[in-house]
């Protein structure tokens, strides 16, 4: 089997646990970007720039720190061991997911927030003359625009977060990066885990740019060279 | 002349800072009446057509829609908003705008532009509103377009598609803010030759323009604005033919002089 | 004075049990591991950017494969490398060479800014690229025109403009050299973050010192993006015209 092949099947498992890592906090964190993008930009008072200050220690404070403070720092207080949530906060996976969670919650407000900010005023108006308004303005028109620009920023944030779940090791989580570190500190083969962990990555986060890219083209079919038409909706002829 | 006009304004005043850019400016229209507003760049023209839809909002004033005011209220910053969304919204349904850059929805098809309203706000049964979109984009030219986006139309067509998408609404009022203003000078017949067989319909219409002779032959007033007060109006052969008003009168002459400089005359 | 400012002052402060001393050193240790990565990032990208745009078709391929396979992976691995797999290169020069006995390991700091450096050497990389391509080609080809070399053609017209270009791109790079500095700790190396953990761990109050090292942190990335905000405005001036 040789050396890389059991490195491999040892760090295998870690895979499911990155994975998972990801796809929880980052659809949690998607929710939340879209709902902290639309409060600031309401420009209510209390609500946006309580965003506005979110967003700023979030995005300027390592995700370790966060992390830690997730981790360590709630857990020395009585009131949160007592708590209903504890059996999920004294779990590193959970904190772990929390932690990955705000924080890409930070970023992507802002990538959302550029997208709403880049529909073009004009279609904007159309819709208002048409007399919609609201949510539905919001669903039909400015949604599908700003989702639609902002996907190559967010096809980004989606790798830079394959890449934070390997933070989770520093809270004991074993998920790909935990499981290198454990065989390299017993085993001393550095050079041969560090090649297994990087092309698991390197795959996952290959794999991760050919969705966002295929996304891209099939939601931009309006801007590819070739006219591409949509679905036909006439009556038969 | 049925009593209550199709749409009117009374006495709108609208400033942007310190500028005035409209001031008391009153005008009605009829059922099936044509009007067509000139004026200068920065007459006020545009805004006032934006204000009767509610894409601007008049400081002072009203806008009446089939006899219905659309209600407003002060705002923070001094002016004033539309105080019930929904009587904005409905109001809006009724009323056809066409846009200067045409503004058709860039994630959807030419149909799919035209049905978009009439089905989402006016929540009427899909197979209908298909069928006359498809009329429509027929009558404006376009029908073989339909599946296309609007990124691969030319400036003329994509005009012609926000014109239908404007009609599938069942407007009462078409408002044009300068509909070929943004066209390259080829293609700018083809809308004309389109708002024309509108206007022969007996549509109700409000055309912002700077084609003097197409508003000329097609409106039945003519109201010009100058520095945001209607200066003057009438019917249009009278009013060409003999200028009330001294800046009118010059307004025309620069308008002949460019044609002769562009050896149309 | 409310009670928890004083016991706060007490312990994050200056006096005989305040960890202030040592929280603000370990915060001059962050700034100081990101500075030497962010600088042989520089080199890095530089380096690798060069290689992309040259003719040489092995050179923009190392270069490539540099910078994809590096923005790839998680830092916290390359860290893994640098440091172990530094103390394995060493270990093995000090057995082979000096016929020495036992394991040498590489000092936290030089492992953590040559990871540092390669990691954001691959994001740099990207920046001066982007950076290249913004400048004219009309300047590059004016330049040939008028018979310049290469090298001056890179000293003359392109190196002054390229620094007013990549001046953002390179903001963003300096923040993720702070971030990085945090993932520095596995090492041992006591940057702000070891060291918060460190005083969270003796005094049992984990949330008062990693809060503290938070904000440490967010004061450090803010008085930078000052800086290179200032930097941009006077970059802009001193090369007259607008981007």
């Amino acid at each position: 089997m040789g050396f890389l092949g059991e490195t491999f099947l040892a760090i295998l498992p870690g895979v499911p646990t990155t994975l998972v890592l990801m796809a929880l906090s980052v659809a949690a964190g998607f929710v939340l970007a879209v709902l902290f993008a639309l409060a600031r930009l309401s420009g209510l008072p209390v609500i946006a720039p309580a965003v506005r200050l979110y967003v700023f220690v979030f995005r300027g404070t390592p995700l370790a720190i966060q992390m830690f403070l997730i981790y360590f720092g709630l857990a020395q207080f009585p009131e949160v061991r007592a708590s209903a949530l504890w059996p999920y906060l004294r779990e590193p996976f959970w904190c772990a997911v929390l932690a990955l969670t705000l924080n890409t919650a930070a970023y992507g407000s802002e990538i959302v927030r550029g997208g709403i900010l880049s529909v073009p005023r004009g279609e904007v108006e159309a819709a208002r003359a048409a007399g919609m308004s609201g949510g539905l303005l919001l669903r039909r028109i400015v949604g599908p625009i700003a989702l639609r620009n902002a996907l190559p920023a967010y096809g980004n944030e989606l790798i830079l977060m394959v890449k934070a779940t390997s933070l989770a090791s520093m809270v004991t989580l074993l998920e790909v990066t935990g499981l290198a570190a454990r065989i390299i500190s017993t085993t001393y083969r550095v050079f041969e885990t560090f090649a297994v962990a990087a092309v698991i990555y390197l795959a996952i986060n290959g794999a991760l740019a050919w969705l966002v890219a295929r996304a891209e083209r099939r939601l931009s079919p309006e801007r590819s060279g070739a006219a591409r038409t949509g679905p036909d909706l006439g009556l038969a002829r | 002349m049925s009593g209550v006009a199709a749409v009117a304004v009374r006495g709108l005043v609208k400033r942007f800072g310190a500028l005035e850019v409209l001031r008391r400016v009153s005008l009605a229209a009829e059922e099936g009446e044509v009007i067509g507003i000139l004026g200068a760049s920065g007459s006020g023209k545009s805004t006032l057509l934006r204000c009767i839809n509610g894409l601007d909002h008049a400081d002072e004033g009203e806008v009446i829609v089939g006899g219905e005011t659309i209600a407003m209220r002060p705002c923070r910053g001094g002016g004033r908003v539309p105080a019930e969304r929904r009587q904005l919204d409905r109001i809006r349904a009724s009323l056809g705008f066409v846009f200067q850059g045409f503004n058709l929805w860039s994630h959807r098809t030419v149909l799919e532009n035209v049905i978009e309203a009439p089905i989402h706000v006016q929540h009427r049964p899909r197979a209908e509103v298909v069928a006359e979109a498809e009329a429509l984009l027929e009558k404006v030219g376009i029908a073989e377009k339909r599946n296309h986006y609007p990124a691969h139309l030319s400036g003329g067509q994509q005009q012609r598609a926000a014109i239908a998408r404007a009609l599938a609404m069942r407007p009462r009022v078409l408002l044009f803010d300068e509909p070929t203003s943004a066209l390259d000078p080829e293609l700018v017949g083809e809308v004309l030759r389109v708002i024309r067989s509108l206007a022969e319909e007996g549509r109700t219409m409000l055309l912002v323009t700077h084609e003097m002779g197409f508003a000329r032959e097609v409106s039945d007033r003519i109201v010009f604005l100058h520095q945001g007060r209607i200066e003057c109006e009438g019917a249009p052969q009278a009013l060409f033919a003999d200028p009330p008003s001294e800046r009118f009168r010059a307004f025309i002459a620069r308008w002949r002089e460019e044609r002769r400089l562009r050896g149309e005359l | 004075m409310p009670e928890w400012l004083v016991s706060y002052w007490a312990l994050m402060g200056f006096g005989p049990t305040g960890w202030g001393v040592q929280m603000l050193r370990a915060a001059a240790m962050t700034v100081a591991v990101s500075a030497s990565g962010f600088a042989l990032g520089a080199v890095l990208g530089g380096l690798a950017a060069w290689g992309r745009l040259s003719a040489s078709r092995v050179g923009a391929a190392v270069a490539a494969t540099y910078t994809t396979v590096i923005r790839g992976i998680p830092e916290l691995l390359v860290i893994y490398l640098v440091f172990f797999g530094g103390a394995a290169v060493l270990g093995w020069i000090w057995r082979s060479v000096w016929a020495g006995e036992g394991f040498v390991s590489l000092p936290a700091f030089i492992a953590g800014f040559i990871a540092v450096g390669i990691c954001n050497g691959a994001y740099q990389a990207e920046v001066f690229r982007g950076a290249f391509r913004t400048i004219a080609r009309g300047e590059i080809e004016a330049g040939r025109a008028a018979g310049m070399g290469q090298l001056l053609l890179a000293r003359r017209v392109i190196l002054p403009q390229l620094l007013r270009f990549a001046l953002p791109g390179l903001g963003n790079c300096w923040q993720l050299c702070l971030k990085e500095s945090a993932l520095i700790s596995v090492t041992g190396l006591v940057e702000l973050l070891r060291q918060s953990f460190i005083g969270g761990r003796s005094t049992r109050n984990f949330f008062a010192f990693l809060l503290t090292g938070a904000a440490l942190y967010l004061v450090i990335t803010t008085v930078s993006s000052a800086l290179f905000a200032l930097a941009e405005r006077r970059a802009l001036r001193s090369l007259g015209r607008a981007p």
